[in-house]
């Protein structure tokens, strides 16, 4: 292999590229915008939710618990109206104007009182506050019943009964202050420069074969091997840029944590635009045009963002699919670039997943130059 | 005088298709040399093996000495492919460099040879237009270019002018007698009869075989026509007897 000639195609590589507008526009901006909505849309809690309350308490204002914990429901997530009859309540949920009906019974106050001097005899749904809630989207349900534990605790304590166990995970180990975003942006730019990389290498491969070019290098003196490494150093190096880029404006606009060294994780990504680079190469071989190519696309970029643990941890995943998890390069990528942004982990933590997408790299590669090599 | 192409029996088969058919030729030293016949009638093909890209099924190929598929004999040889094979989205130049580099050609040995190149196909002030922006003659002779850059003592061109207009067509056949002049082997396949008259030797091909070969003079003198085209025509209803 000759260092000269892998350069030469590199630098033709990205020649095409510098030279077409679009191109550039998918390679940088395209992805900024996926990261920016996914950004936008994941960051934002749930906020004013309406719900109804019924409070059948008939406590007196002064000692009522009811209206203590009413009081200490989160008002930027709950907006609370009220109503007397249980059934109004429930037809507000019913017609759409209202998520959830939140009902205290008549003795709450007296029964949470007398259960707490040691009687009982109170049967639990006297001391039990019911939420009947519209969980047709469980991102609006469940912030609902979280509000709602999260006063009913913070009313218990502050009436100074102390439950006899309590839970403490405000030290984290990794991620102390951790947002979703954080979670997902290593995904996002794990995904994004694998389906960029793929579909460069389909257009640019189907292009060498269709435009007679491929034919014209395999009769000079460019080896195959110097032509998959010259456009593995061009392609590694976009993925690279691609992956400072997407981190560097998710730095500044979402404020995302990364404790790791950078450099590494650019590189963790320049390895996944190699594998896309040999994987692409390889599927180039099944399509006579461009527009065939592109239908490649689906198949190899959905798994990637469904079943990579991009949203999603892994575990999360049926048994039986997790195997497909772990046979898509972009796992390792994710998982990879995750314990370097959010845990600060080297090279000497995460070279699992190096030597993994390092033997996808050195399996695809060597297809890629075998099936280019074979004459017919 | 040798030979620099020498082909026994070659025979290529594509899944019981016969494409080139117990062919046997030889292209001399500095001459140029016509393979005619109508599509697909294997002139690409035997292109192809003479350039590495195939393997025959049968019989032998010998460039510059040398038994295809060769690596070897790659940087000896110049090919210009039908489909013109240059890069739409660089320039001319771009194209020129990236060729020249993949021959091994240093950056002052590429800006030489592409100022001479430039001015023979009278490209000069379309250096830094991108290839898709010419004409499709610009294109053409670019294409020709390119496979000339490093200076090739044999030169492989398949169909290098179908699709050109006859007045670009005819400075075509003036490069190429420059080039032979100047003592470069050139193998051209064509399917324009009337153009090979140019051509030191003629060979026909039909169905994967040679039909009939010599000088354009000697085939018009056989077959007592005085077309090329007729030529062939009466060699192709013969089978090949004149």
């Amino acid at each position: 292999m000759k260092v000269s000639r892998v350069f030469a195609v590199t630098k033709r590589a990205l020649r095409d590229i510098k030279n077409d507008r679009r191109t550039r526009v998918l390679i940088f901006v395209a992805p900024l915008l996926v990261m920016i909505l996914f950004g936008v849309a994941f960051t934002g809690n749930v906020k004013d939710v309406r719900v109804i309350v019924v409070n059948n308490d008939t406590a007196a204002a002064s000692s009522s618990l009811s209206d203590k914990i009413i009081s200490n429901f989160d008002t930027s997530t709950l907006n609370v109206a009220y109503s007397n009859s249980e059934s109004d309540a429930i037809g507000q949920v019913q017609n759409g104007s209202a998520y959830a009906v939140i009902a205290f019974p008549s003795t709450f106050t007296q029964s949470v009182e007398a259960r707490a001097s040691g009687q009982t005899s109170i049967p639990q749904e006297n001391v039990t506050v019911s939420i009947l809630a519209d969980k047709s989207n469980v991102n609006v349900a469940n912030p609902i019943i979280a509000a709602v534990n999260n006063a009913v605790v913070q009313t218990t304590q502050g009436q100074g009964h102390q439950p006899p166990v309590s839970v403490d995970a405000s030290n984290a180990i990794y991620g102390a202050n951790a947002q979703f975003i954080d979670t997902f942006v290593p995904g996002i730019v794990s995904v994004a420069v694998w389906q960029i990389t793929m579909l460069l290498t389909l257009i640019a491969f189907v292009g060498e074969r269709t435009s007679g070019t491929l034919s014209r290098l395999l009769a000079s003196p460019l080896k195959e091997s110097e032509l998959v490494a010259g456009y593995a150093v061009a392609f590694g190096a976009i993925g690279a840029a691609q992956s400072a880029v997407l981190l560097a404006v998710a730095v500044l606009l979402f404020h995302i944590t990364i404790v790791g060294n950078v450099f590494l994780s650019f590189g963790v990504i320049a390895l996944l635009a190699i594998v896309a680079e040999g994987l692409g190469i390889l599927l180039s071989s099944f399509a006579r045009r461009e527009a065939q190519a592109v239908q490649f696309l689906p198949f190899v970029v959905l798994p990637a963002f469904l079943l990579s643990g991009v949203f999603w941890p892994i575990e999360a995943i049926p048994e039986w699919l997790q195997p497909v998890s772990y046979l898509l390069p972009t796992t390792y990528a994710v998982e990879a670039v995750r314990s370097v942004n959010l845990r600060g982990w080297g090279l000497d933590k995460i070279y699992p997943d190096v030597v993994a997408l390092l033997i996808f790299a050195g399996v695809f590669l060597v297809l890629a130059t075998i099936l280019l090599r074979r004459r017919e | 005088m040798k030979d620099d192409v020498c082909i026994r029996d070659l025979e290529k088969d594509f899944g019981g298709f016969k494409a080139v058919n117990k062919l046997s030729l030889r292209v001399k030293h500095g001459e140029i040399y016509g393979l005619l016949g109508p599509n697909g009638a294997g002139k690409t093909t035997v292109i192809k093996i003479l350039c590495g890209l195939l393997r025959p099924s049968s019989g032998e190929a010998y460039v510059l000495d040398t038994k295809v598929p060769d690596p070897r004999t790659a940087s000896r040889i110049g090919y210009m492919p039908q489909e013109l094979a240059m890069y739409r989205g660089l320039t001319v130049h771009e194209n020129l460099a990236f060729y020249g580099e993949v021959f091994g050609l240093s950056k002052q040995q590429i800006d030489t040879r592409e100022q001479a190149l430039l001015k023979l196909i009278d490209l000069q002030d379309s250096r830094d237009t991108l290839v898709d922006q010419l004409s499709g003659g610009m294109q053409h002779r670019t294409s020709l270019a390119c496979a000339l850059l490093h200076e090739p003592q044999l030169l492989f061109l398949d169909e290098p002018t179908v699709g050109v207009d006859p007045d670009l067509r005819a400075s075509f056949w003036q490069y190429f007698e420059e080039l032979r002049d100047s003592g470069i082997t050139i193998l051209i396949t064509t399917h324009y009869m009337d153009e090979a008259r140019h051509c030191d030797r003629i060979g026909f091909m039909r169905e994967g075989r040679l039909i009939a070969e010599g000088s354009p003079q000697e085939l018009l003198e056989l077959t007592h026509t005085d077309s090329l085209e007729d030529a062939f025509l009466s060699y192709s209803r013969t089978g090949g007897s004149a």
